[in-house]
């Protein structure tokens, strides 16, 4: 894939990642410097200028699992504050391929109530979402990642000795199957 | 597609995987790789047999109007949902990074992004769950060989800027003194109007007013005096154990 196919078309308008001092300081210190280099500018834009073009952007997306119910071709992402609609059509579309209808973004205000430890007011970040409807009369249901399954183990190790040490402490710690239900506390 | 599904997840962290993969198989899908062509079951782009239909799990009531091989890359393959642990290999160091070319870096990014918006979600559906997520430290890799690529390809540039223009930085700036008398590297905006048009700038105040003047000798007074005192410390306490710990002796 040639640099031209992949490169998203971010929208054109002044981003600038702000890092605040405490955000920096959150971080362990080995991410400051990451944290200060992504601080991009992207360049101004003016009339007649040339479209701006990002080559390997830093955005991440989140599918997640709506909340509420949603219609059959919403797709609900967590996205980078500092993506716009147009970044996340642009983003679909040429990373995954996706045929994007429409995307409606809002921004999830989250608690700075809570308290720790030392009764400091511990803030849990913002995130943006966006509702990404598909086109071409798609639909996405989120699937089920983490289905029962049954584990066979292979003879002879670790895991099946340790499940049958579990078992056999189980047998161990239940009551005489002929006393018929009744605790302990009964004498005798 | 699921072939190319598979390699990527596999280019994206295993290091013994250094042929290209070809992630443009979208508009013309190829068989990634010689290793994977068995797994790579439909050439023509109009059919798509992916994951979603060959499992017998997901045959449940599924809406089968819907081409989802885009969205599918949020997932990890379905014979891996439920395991407790998924292996991965090693992270891309950036020795083995420098040796590629930059198509193949920038290839290597966009994989590396997938695979990290599938960790990503992965997590938060196992938060949402309450169950632990498989190999979290796939994640660390991921961003550690992001970080690496990202060092390989602002080496090469900054190599390329020196020799065609001289510059150092990408981005200009100069030194620069604030109003705490403090000198600092002071790095260019674009602004689309001069700067004595700019108030908020000209509120900034880039120089030194003349009653800081004698606050920033005093403390330029201190720092040499700190660095006298630690140089001085040294040689005392080199002294003190030459004295103890005399050359002849170790000599002899």
């Amino acid at each position: 894939m040639t640099p031209q196919e992949t490169c998203s078309i971010l929208n054109p308008r002044l981003l600038r990642i702000k890092m605040s001092y405490k955000m920096a300081r959150s971080v362990s210190g080995s991410k400051l410097s990451d944290l200060i280099k992504y601080d991009m500018r992207y360049p101004l834009y003016q009339l007649g200028n040339p479209q701006l073009r990002i080559f390997r952007p830093t955005f991440n997306l989140t599918l997640v699992r709506p909340g509420k119910e949603q219609p059959p071709e919403t797709v609900q992402f967590r996205i980078p504050m500092e993506m716009t609609k147009f970044d996340v059509r642009n983003y679909l579309e040429k990373i995954y391929s996706v045929p994007v209808a429409a995307v409606r973004t809002r921004i999830q205000y989250c608690t700075n109530k809570k308290r720790n430890h030392s009764n400091q007011r511990v803030k849990r970040p913002d995130y943006k979402v966006a509702y990404v409807q598909l086109a071409q009369q798609q639909t996405f249901q989120f699937p089920d990642i983490f289905p029962e399954k049954d584990k066979q183990h292979e003879e002879g190790s670790v895991e099946e000795m340790q499940e049958k040490f579990m078992e056999d402490e189980r047998q161990r710690q239940k009551s005489d199957p002929r006393r018929g239900g009744v605790t302990e506390w009964f004498g005798l | 597609m699921s072939a190319a599904v598979t390699s990527r997840l596999t280019a994206a962290v295993c290091r013994q995987f250094q042929r290209v993969v070809t992630v443009s198989s979208y508009t013309q899908p190829q068989s990634a790789t010689q290793a994977f062509s068995k797994l790579h079951l439909c050439q023509r782009s109009q059919t798509y047999d992916s994951w979603w239909f060959r499992s017998s799990v997901n045959n449940r009531a599924l809406h089968t109007s819907c081409v989802r091989r885009g969205l599918e890359e949020f997932f990890d393959l379905p014979e891996n949902w439920g395991e407790q642990t998924v292996k991965s290999g090693a992270p891309w160091t950036a020795k083995q990074l420098r040796v590629k070319s930059n198509e193949d870096l920038h290839r290597l990014w966009y994989v590396l992004l997938k695979e990290k918006n599938m960790l990503l979600t992965l997590e938060q559906e196992s938060k949402r769950q309450r169950l632990p997520m498989p190999s979290p430290e796939r994640l660390k890799k991921v961003e550690r060989s992001m970080k690496r690529l990202d060092t390989v390809v602002t080496e090469r540039e900054d190599a390329l800027r020196l020799l065609q223009t001289g510059q150092e930085r990408g981005r200009p700036g100069e030194w620069r003194r604030n109003v705490f008398g403090k000198t600092f590297w002071y790095r260019f905006k674009e602004h689309p109007i001069p700067w004595y048009l700019n108030s908020r700038y000209k509120r900034r105040r880039f120089f030194e007013p003349s009653h800081v003047a004698p606050y920033t000798r005093l403390s330029l007074e201190k720092y040499l005096r700190s660095k006298i005192r630690k140089e001085k410390r040294e040689k005392r306490s080199q002294e003190r154990l030459a004295t103890i710990f005399p050359k002849k002796t170790a000599l002899a």
